[in-house]
């Protein structure tokens, strides 16, 4: 087939009236879409269900959050009431302890028995006997190590038992541990709502300006962040007291100039689109632009980088109780129980393993949560798996 | 262009500098001067990285120039800026962007996208304010029920047609296409092309068309200017241009054009522009007409040279 002659002149000598654009009068029609519009965050949700890992982390944060809220109302006890007569006894929980799988069940070893008084009542009432471990001869004497029903043993009623065993005040652990984890869940939330406030309005105005400002604004920045948060917290507690408002001040103080220097960054990243200056062309006014157009883009790196902030705010509160500057005795954090726990570790290991577990099991999930809160914001990512 | 040419925007000496470091500067924009004229398409061509995007938006005011004036209808719009000035700026002028997909802000419904103009207006009504947008959307062939949609759902043709819209709605004058579809389907590029025709009749635009394509700039164009590294080396009008490019750069850039003649094609010569070939170092260049209505950059000994070449 041959398209063009070898003709040129021929060609050139066509008047160009005779051509006419094929598309000049065609509609330009756009058929309706058929399927339902999804908004931005039905688009991240779909994202988020997809992470199996971050799902449960959601699951095992809403179930310590429930705790931390019901669960001190969840038993008779107070967690500054104390029971000087009922110091340091083992978990218990009724239910668990009548499956008798060896947990829960009240029982705690006492060492360096005589077999001979194990069938006198009065020293071992009746039923409080779970095992018999160990028998040897020591001059001439049977000796066993007995693992005993605490509670019956001290001959206390079968319904009365501290779940999760008492502290060195009889005061209840449960109601403890979870009075401190709502605490350290308050303090790590409020710290890091502070933060993000305060950093989202110094960083958009660094990273929207620009320039000098910028050069200022993030100079400052650098001097608060050589301060060690030590000595923050003792100046606050010089001044203000021990308390949550102490340690939510010392939090807020040094953290908030990583959200900022993070808001900053993605004011820059945004600030050059073109969308951002087409909105520009038509006029919009400067704090527009910043709550309309830039903070939208930039809000799943900030709910990202705030849920991965709350397990170390929950870490630096823990941290701080520990070495004894958190808050004022009685109120528990879990920071404080594993200062208190950890003295008598090798004797009651249960003091400091409920708290130990709940703290890990929120800085994993939050970690884990704030992963799949990344990936679900981050639209790089889809269609990715 | 029949009729008596007013001019609708008047580009003076405009310079437009960059500093990258501490010492040095780019000049993007090096002395541009040239005219608007109502009504009529301004083509602007010239290779990636001459300055033509920046020319659009420093007189869009994106940019503040470094010197020089930019008058649009007699007013300076140069230099520091009033509220009322940028006020009358955004009214007038209207930007295309580029890039279909960066252009649209993805959190915000093509709804909200179009209306922003209006409401940045003053127009509050709520059901005026659909009624506008339903409007535009139809004008540029989409159905206002997309306006609930988010831009990602969109095909880039129709987004660089919300795109248009966005700019149209707050009807300006003058309108600044900067490579409105150079990121498009060849087969949407005509449709937008199309539209954009359709559109400044229907409303009495002035447009400023900034291009790689020059087949798109000669279909579309009254006047085509051709940039270089910040200079604008020649101004013509569409057919003066192709007919007689004077410029060495200018020429270089017309034999590049793939013709649709596999005839031609074979033994095209391609020409190739060599700066060098300047010698600027003591005569200095400026930008004057060879001919009514053809500039071109040139110093005095070039252009007696220009001059034969053009007679014979």
């Amino acid at each position: 087939m041959v398209f063009y002659e070898n003709d040129k002149e021929k060609y050139d000598a066509i008047s160009k009236d005779l051509f006419r654009l094929v598309q000049k009068d065609e509609e330009i029609h756009d058929v309706e879409f058929k399927t339902k519009p999804i908004g931005f965050f039905m688009d991240v949700w779909l994202r988020f269900v997809k992470n199996k890992a971050s799902v449960v982390a959601a699951v095992i944060i809403m179930i310590i959050a429930f705790f931390a809220v019901f669960g001190p109302g969840m038993n008779e006890f107070r967690f500054d009431e104390q029971h000087t007569d009922r110091i340091n006894m083992p978990p218990k929980v009724p239910f668990i302890a009548k499956m008798d799988i060896g947990i829960f069940d009240g029982g705690f070893t006492l060492e360096n028995r005589k077999y001979d008084n194990l069938n006198d009542p009065s020293k071992y009432p009746e039923g409080s006997v779970l095992a018999i471990r160990n028998p040897r001869l020591v001059s001439g004497e049977r000796i066993v190590d007995v693992e005993v029903d605490y509670y019956k043993y001290m001959g206390m009623e079968d319904d009365e038992c501290f779940w999760f065993g008492s502290d060195y005040l009889g005061r209840d652990i449960w109601t403890r541990m979870w009075r401190g984890a709502r605490i350290s869940l308050i303090i790590a939330i409020v710290s890091v709502c502070c933060n993000v406030v305060i950093g989202v309005v110094y960083g958009s105005i660094s990273g929207y300006y620009g320039g000098k400002v910028d050069m200022v604004m993030m100079r400052i920045t650098e001097i608060i962040n050589a301060f060690p948060r030590i000595v923050i917290v003792t100046l606050f507690i010089m001044v203000a007291g021990t308390g949550m408002f102490s340690i939510i001040m010392s939090l807020v103080i040094k953290d908030w100039v990583n959200t900022a220097r993070m808001v900053r960054s993605q004011f820059y990243r945004f600030k050059g689109r073109e969308y951002v200056l087409a909105a520009r062309t038509l006029g919009v006014r400067d704090m527009a632009l910043i709550f309309r157009h830039i903070l939208p883009n930039s809000i799943g790196p900030i709910i990202t980088s705030s849920m991965i902030a709350i397990p170390s705010a929950i870490f630096a509160e823990s941290f701080l109780a520990y070495i004894g500057l958190g808050l004022q005795a009685p109120e528990p954090s879990i920071g404080v129980m594993l200062s208190q726990g950890q003295k008598v570790l090798l004797h009651y290991p249960s003091q400091v393993v409920f708290p130990a577990i709940v703290i890990s099991l929120l800085m994993i999930s939050f970690n884990l949560f704030g992963n799949g809160l990344r990936d679900a914001f981050d639209p790089t990512l889809r269609g990715a798996e | 262009m029949e009729q008596a040419k007013e001019k609708i925007l008047e580009i003076k000496d405009l310079c437009m500098d960059f500093s990258s470091g501490r010492k040095q500067t780019v000049k993007a924009l090096n002395h541009v001067t040239f005219d608007i004229y109502k009504g009529e398409n301004f083509g602007l061509v010239g290779e990636s990285g001459c300055g033509k995007t920046t020319l659009g938006r420093t007189v869009i005011r994106l940019y503040d120039p470094t010197s020089g004036e930019i008058l649009f209808n007699g007013k300076n719009i140069s230099g520091k800026l009033k509220k009322a000035d940028r006020d009358y700026i955004t009214s007038n002028l209207a930007m295309i962007f580029q890039d279909p997909i960066s252009s649209l802000n993805p959190r915000m419904t093509v709804e909200e996208i179009i209306s922003e103009g209006l409401k940045t207006r003053g127009l509050k009504d709520r059901a005026k304010l659909r009624e506008e947008v339903a409007g535009i959307l139809n004008k540029v062939g989409l159905l206002p029920e997309h306006g609930t949609r988010y831009p990602h759902e969109f095909s880039g043709g129709q987004r660089q047609r919300i795109g248009i819209a966005r700019a149209l709605v707050v009807k300006p004058s003058f309108i600044i296409a900067d490579e409105p579809v150079s990121a498009l389907d060849v087969s949407i590029q005509a449709q937008v092309i199309n539209l954009l025709m359709d559109i400044k009749k229907e409303m009495d635009l002035t447009i400023l068309f900034i291009a790689h394509n020059l087949a798109v700039v000669k279909y579309f164009s009254d006047r085509i200017g051709v940039m270089y590294f910040g200079n604008m080396v020649e101004l013509a009008d569409a057919d003066e241009l192709y007919a007689h490019p004077i410029h060495p750069y200018t020429k270089s850039l017309l034999s590049a054009i793939p013709q649709p003649d596999p005839v031609s094609e074979r033994d095209k010569q391609r020409l190739y522009y060599d700066p060098s070939i300047h010698n600027y170092e003591k005569e200095k260049p400026s930008f004057r007409e060879i001919r009514p209505g053809h500039f071109v950059y040139a110093s005095d000994s070039e252009m007696e040279q220009y001059q034969k070449e053009l007679e014979s």
